[in-house]
C-alpha cells in the first residue's frame, strides 16, 4: 500500500513537472479576432507602434491587436514559431544577426502578399500600390524569389551613404568629393592634418557602400548579376574594379576600424566621426537617434552623401535600406493580418511613424519631413542619384557558405593585412558559384 | 544435585548459547531479506523516477535528437527535411571557416587550462603554505571574478582591452613601452589570446579555493617531517602536495575542460562575436552561425555533435592520462 502510494506520488510528480513546462493557456472567448503582432524595437521606439494599434482597434472593435515587441524580437517569437504558435504580422527586415526574415524565405514560409498591393486601405479610397513610392517594390528585397510575387511589404524606408560632419568641412573648407579620385586626393589631404579618411562601425555596415559600389562600377545589370550569383560575376573586370577602390579605400581607414569593429564597441567607431577623428563612414539615417545623447565636436552638424562616382559626371547609387512586414503562410489570421497591413499605409498611420522618424515609401511624404531627415532624404531629389533597393538573392541554404560574411567581414583582414584583395576576389567567386549551383 | 558450574551431559545451555534455527525459520529469515531488499529498491526506484524521467526527457532524448539532425539538412523551420547521411560531416572538413573555429577552440583550452590549473595550484600552495598576512582579502579579491556574470567581465577586458583609452594601452604608455601596446581585440593573431586571459580571470579563483580546500586538509606532520629531511618548499609541492590533491585536480580538470568550452562561447560572442573576420570564432559561436544565421540547421547539429564527441574524447584522455593510485594520509 506503502509502495503504491510512493509510486502514484512519484508518478504525479513527473506529470505535475511535464505540465508546467506546457504551454497551457487558453484564448478568450470574447467573440474578437486576436491579431497576433511581433515587431522589431528599433531606432523609432515602441510608442509609434501602441498609437497605431489603438486607432486600428477603434476603427476595427472586432480585432483584438496583441503587440509583442522588442529589441530581439527574433530570439522572443523563435522557439514558439517551432512549436507551431506564431504570430501573424511580423514588422522585420532583412539583414539582422539572427537572420530570421532570411530563414523563412529560404524555406517558403512567407504569405504572398501581392494581395494586398491592389487592396484598398482602411478608411480611404486608394489602394496600398497606388500610395506606394514607384519602384519600392518587385526587387529582390519584397520579391526574394525573382518573380511577380511580393512576400515582403516594404515598411520603412531610409537612404544609407557616407555619413560625415558638414561642420568640419565648412570649418576646413573642404568640398564633399564627387568621384573616387576626389575622394583619394581628400584622404591624402587630411591624413597630412591627421585625420583619417573612413571608418565603419562594424564590417556588416558594408552593405550600403559595396551595393551602391557595384551598382556605380557595373551599372544595374552588374549588381543583379552579383546579387543573383551570375557564374563568374566576381571574376570580371568591373568586380575587379570595385575590390580595388574599395581595398585602396580600406587603406585610409582609421587604426582603430578593426579593434571596435564588433556588436560591443561598433559605436566607438561612430564616435571617431563625432569627434573628427575620421571623416566617412556608411551609415542609415537611424545614426542621428543612435547617437544622440554622444558627445561631439563644436560645430558637428550630420551630412549624409552617396557614393562618390567611379567617373565624373556618371550616375551615382544610394543603397536603400528596407524594413519590411510580413505574414508567415502559417499564421493563423491571414485575412485579418492583410488588413492590418493596409491600415499601415493609411494617411493616419503614417503620420504617427513619421512622428518618431519611421518614414513609410509613401508618394509625397517627404515634403512632410523637416529637420535633418529632411535634408537626409532630398537625396533622392538629385536627378544624377538612383536609389537602389535589395539585396542578395536567397537560395537554398548552404553549409558553410555565407556571402555577406565574406564580402563584407573580409575587410577586417584587408585593414589588417592578413588576407590579400586577390584571396578575397576568389573566396568571393568560391562562395557565389556555390550559392548558384544551391539556386539552379 | 545440580551444580551451576557443570551442565548435565548431554543437556543444552539455554542462556549463554541459542539454538540453532529450525529449518523453517532459516527459511522464513532467508525470503524475508530478498523481500525487503525489493521493497528497498523499489522504493528507491520510485523515488529516482522523476529525476530518470526528467533526465531523459530533457538531456538523453534531445541529445539523440541531435545526433538525428545532424544527419539532415534542415533550415530549422520548414517540414522539408532531406537525410543526407554523413554530409554535414563531410563537408565540415573543407570548411574553413569551421576549422579555423576548431583551432581557436583548443588554443583556448590548452592555454586557457595549462594557466588556470598552473596559477590555481600555485597560488593555492602560496596561500596554504606561507604564513601571508592579508591572506583572506588575496582570497576575496581573486574569488570575486567568479560572481562576476561572464557578459560583465567581458564589458570589463573590453574596456581593459581598449586601444585609446584601455587600462592595458594606458599602462605599456605609462611604462614608456609604447612598442608594445596591440590592437588586442582588432588583432587577428593575438585576439584568441586576448579572450583566454578573460576566461583565466574568470575561472582562477573558484579553482584555486578548491585546491586550498584539497592542500588544507594534508597533515602537517608531512611537511614538518620533510622539512627535517631538508625538502625545499618546492621539493615538498611536488613531493607532498601535488600527489595528496592529484584526485582533486584530476576532477577538477576535466570539469574545467567541459566548461571552458562553454564559458569560450559566452566570452567570444559578447567581446569579439567571432571576429575579427572569424579570427577569434570557437566552435560553438560557430554553431549558433551556421544553424540559426545561415538557416543550415543540419550542419550546425553536425558541429554540435563534433563538440559532444570533442568533449568527451578530451574529457576520456585527461582522464586516463591523470589516472593514479589514490594515496591515503
Amino acid at each position: 500500500m506503502r509502495r503504491s502510494l510512493v509510486l502514484a506520488g512519484a508518478a504525479a510528480t513527473v506529470l505535475g513537472l511535464l505540465a508546467g513546462c506546457s504551454a497551457g493557456g487558453s484564448s478568450s472567448d470574447s467573440g474578437k479576432t486576436t491579431l497576433k503582432v511581433a515587431a522589431l524595437e528599433g531606432g523609432y521606439g515602441r510608442g509609434m507602434y501602441t498609437q497605431v494599434i489603438k486607432q486600428y482597434e477603434a476603427s476595427h472593435p472586432d480585432i483584438d491587436v496583441q503587440l509583442q515587441i522588442s529589441k530581439s524580437i527574433e530570439d522572443e517569437i523563435t522557439p514558439n514559431m517551432k512549436a507551431g504558435r506564431y504570430p501573424d504580422v511580423v514588422v522585420l527586415g532583412q539583414g539582422r544577426k539572427a537572420g530570421l526574415t532570411e530563414t523563412l524565405i529560404k524555406d517558403k514560409g512567407l504569405e504572398d502578399l501581392t494581395p494586398v498591393l491592389k487592396a484598398k486601405i482602411p478608411g480611404e479610397n486608394k489602394t496600398v500600390g497606388d500610395k506606394l513610392t514607384k519602384n519600392i517594390v518587385g526587387n529582390l528585397n519584397t520579391n526574394p524569389y525573382g518573380n511577380d510575387q511580393t512576400y515582403l511589404m516594404p515598411m520603412y524606408y531610409a537612404p544609407t551613404g557616407l555619413f560625415f560632419n558638414q561642420g568640419l568641412f565648412k570649418q576646413k573648407g573642404w568640398k564633399v568629393p564627387a568621384t573616387w579620385d576626389e575622394m583619394f586626393a581628400l584622404g591624402d589631404m587630411a591624413k597630412k592634418q591627421g585625420i583619417p579618411l573612413f571608418t565603419y562601425p562594424t564590417a556588416g555596415y558594408l552593405d550600403s557602400f559595396f551595393f551602391a559600389l557595384l551598382a556605380d562600377v557595373g551599372g544595374e545589370q552588374f549588381y543583379t548579376d552579383v546579387m543573383t550569383y551570375k557564374k563568374d560575376v566576381w571574376k570580371t573586370p568591373n568586380a575587379r574594379k570595385a575590390l580595388d577602390i574599395t581595398t585602396k579605400l580600406l587603406g585610409y581607414a582609421a587604426p582603430a576600424t578593426v579593434g571596435y569593429a564588433n556588436e560591443q564597441d561598433f559605436t566607438k567607431n561612430q564616435q571617431l566621426i563625432l569627434d573628427n577623428k575620421a571623416l566617412f563612414m556608411p551609415n542609415g539615417t537611424w545614426i542621428v537617434g543612435e547617437m544622440a545623447q554622444a558627445p561631439r565636436a563644436k560645430g558637428f552638424k550630420w551630412g549624409l552623401t552617396p557614393l562618390p562616382a567611379v567617373t565624373a559626371g556618371s550616375k551615382r547609387y544610394i543603397t536603400t535600406s528596407v524594413e519590411s512586414v510580413w505574414v508567415p503562410s502559417a499564421a493563423k489570421n491571414k485575412d485579418a493580418a492583410k488588413d492590418f497591413i493596409a491600415y499601415l499605409y493609411s494617411d493616419e498611420a503614417a503620420k504617427t511613424f513619421a512622428k518618431s522618424n519611421a518614414i513609410q515609401p509613401i508618394e509625397s511624404i517627404a515634403s512632410s519631413l523637416s529637420g535633418e531627415n529632411a535634408e537626409f532624404y532630398k537625396v533622392y531629389e538629385d536627378p544624377s542619384v538612383s536609389a537602389l533597393v535589395g539585396g542578395f538573392a536567397s537560395t537554398a541554404p548552404v553549409e558553410g557558405v555565407d556571402i555577406k560574411a565574406t564580402l563584407f567581414d573580409t575587410a577586417n583582414s584587408i585593414i589588417s593585412g592578413d588576407t590579400t584583395e586577390d584571396k578575397w576576389q576568389a573566396a568571393l567567386n568560391d562562395a557565389s558559384e556555390k550559392l548558384r549551383q544551391a539556386g539552379d | 544435585m545440580t551444580t551451576l558450574s557443570s551442565p548435565p551431559p548431554g543437556s543444552t545451555n539455554r542462556t549463554s548459547e541459542p539454538a540453532p534455527p529450525t529449518g523453517r525459520s532459516r527459511r522464513r529469515r532467508g525470503a524475508r531479506a530478498p523481500a525487503r531488499r525489493r521493497g528497498n529498491t523499489g522504493f528507491v526506484l520510485a523515488c529516482l523516477l522523476p529525476a530518470l524521467v526528467l533526465f531523459a526527457v530533457f538531456m538523453i532524448v534531445p541529445t539523440l535528437n541531435v545526433f538525428r539532425m545532424s544527419l539532415y539538412t534542415w533550415s530549422g523551420f520548414s517540414p522539408d527535411m532531406r537525410f543526407v547521411g554523413l554530409d554535414n560531416f563531410s563537408r565540415l572538413l573543407d570548411d574553413q571557416q569551421f576549422v579555423r573555429a576548431f583551432q581557436n577552440t583548443v588554443a583556448l583550452l590548452v592555454v586557457v587550462t595549462v594557466v588556470t590549473m598552473g596559477m590555481g595550484l600555485f597560488l593555492a600552495a602560496i596561500m596554504t603554505r606561507q604564513r601571508l598576512r592579508a591572506r583572506n582579502l588575496y582570497r576575496f579579491i581573486l574569488y570575486i571574478p567568479n560572481v562576476l556574470s561572464v557578459v560583465v567581465i567581458a564589458a570589463v577586458f573590453s574596456a581593459v582591452y581598449d586601444q585609446e583609452n584601455g587600462l592595458l594601452n594606458g599602462t605599456l604608455r605609462l611604462l614608456s613601452l609604447d612598442g608594445l601596446q596591440q590592437v588586442w581585440l582588432g588583432d587577428q593573431k593575438i585576439v584568441v589570446y586576448s579572450v583566454a586571459t578573460a576566461m583565466v580571470w574568470q575561472s582562477l579563483g573558484y579553482y584555486m579555493v578548491l585546491y586550498m580546500a584539497s592542500m588544507s586538509s594534508i597533515p602537517e606532520e608531512l611537511y614538518e617531517a620533510s622539512a627535517l629531511d631538508g625538502a625545499s618548499p618546492t621539493r615538498q609541492f611536488f613531493a607532498i602536495t601535488l600527489p595528496l590533491i592529484w584526485q582533486s585536480l584530476r576532477t577538477t580538470l576535466t570539469f574545467f575542460i567541459m566548461s571552458a568550452v562553454n564559458l569560450s562561447f559566452v566570452l567570444v560572442r559578447a567581446m569579439t562575436g567571432g571576429g575579427p573576420d572569424g579570427s577569434s570564432d570557437v566552435l560553438l559561436n560557430y554553431m549558433y552561425k551556421q544553424a540559426y544565421t545561415n538557416s543550415s540547421y543540419g550542419y550546425g547539429m553536425a558541429i554540435g555533435v563534433v563538440i559532444f564527441a570533442f568533449s568527451f574524447l578530451v574529457s576520456l584522455l585527461v582522464s586516463r592520462a591523470t589516472r593514479r593510485e589514490p594515496l591515503q594520509f
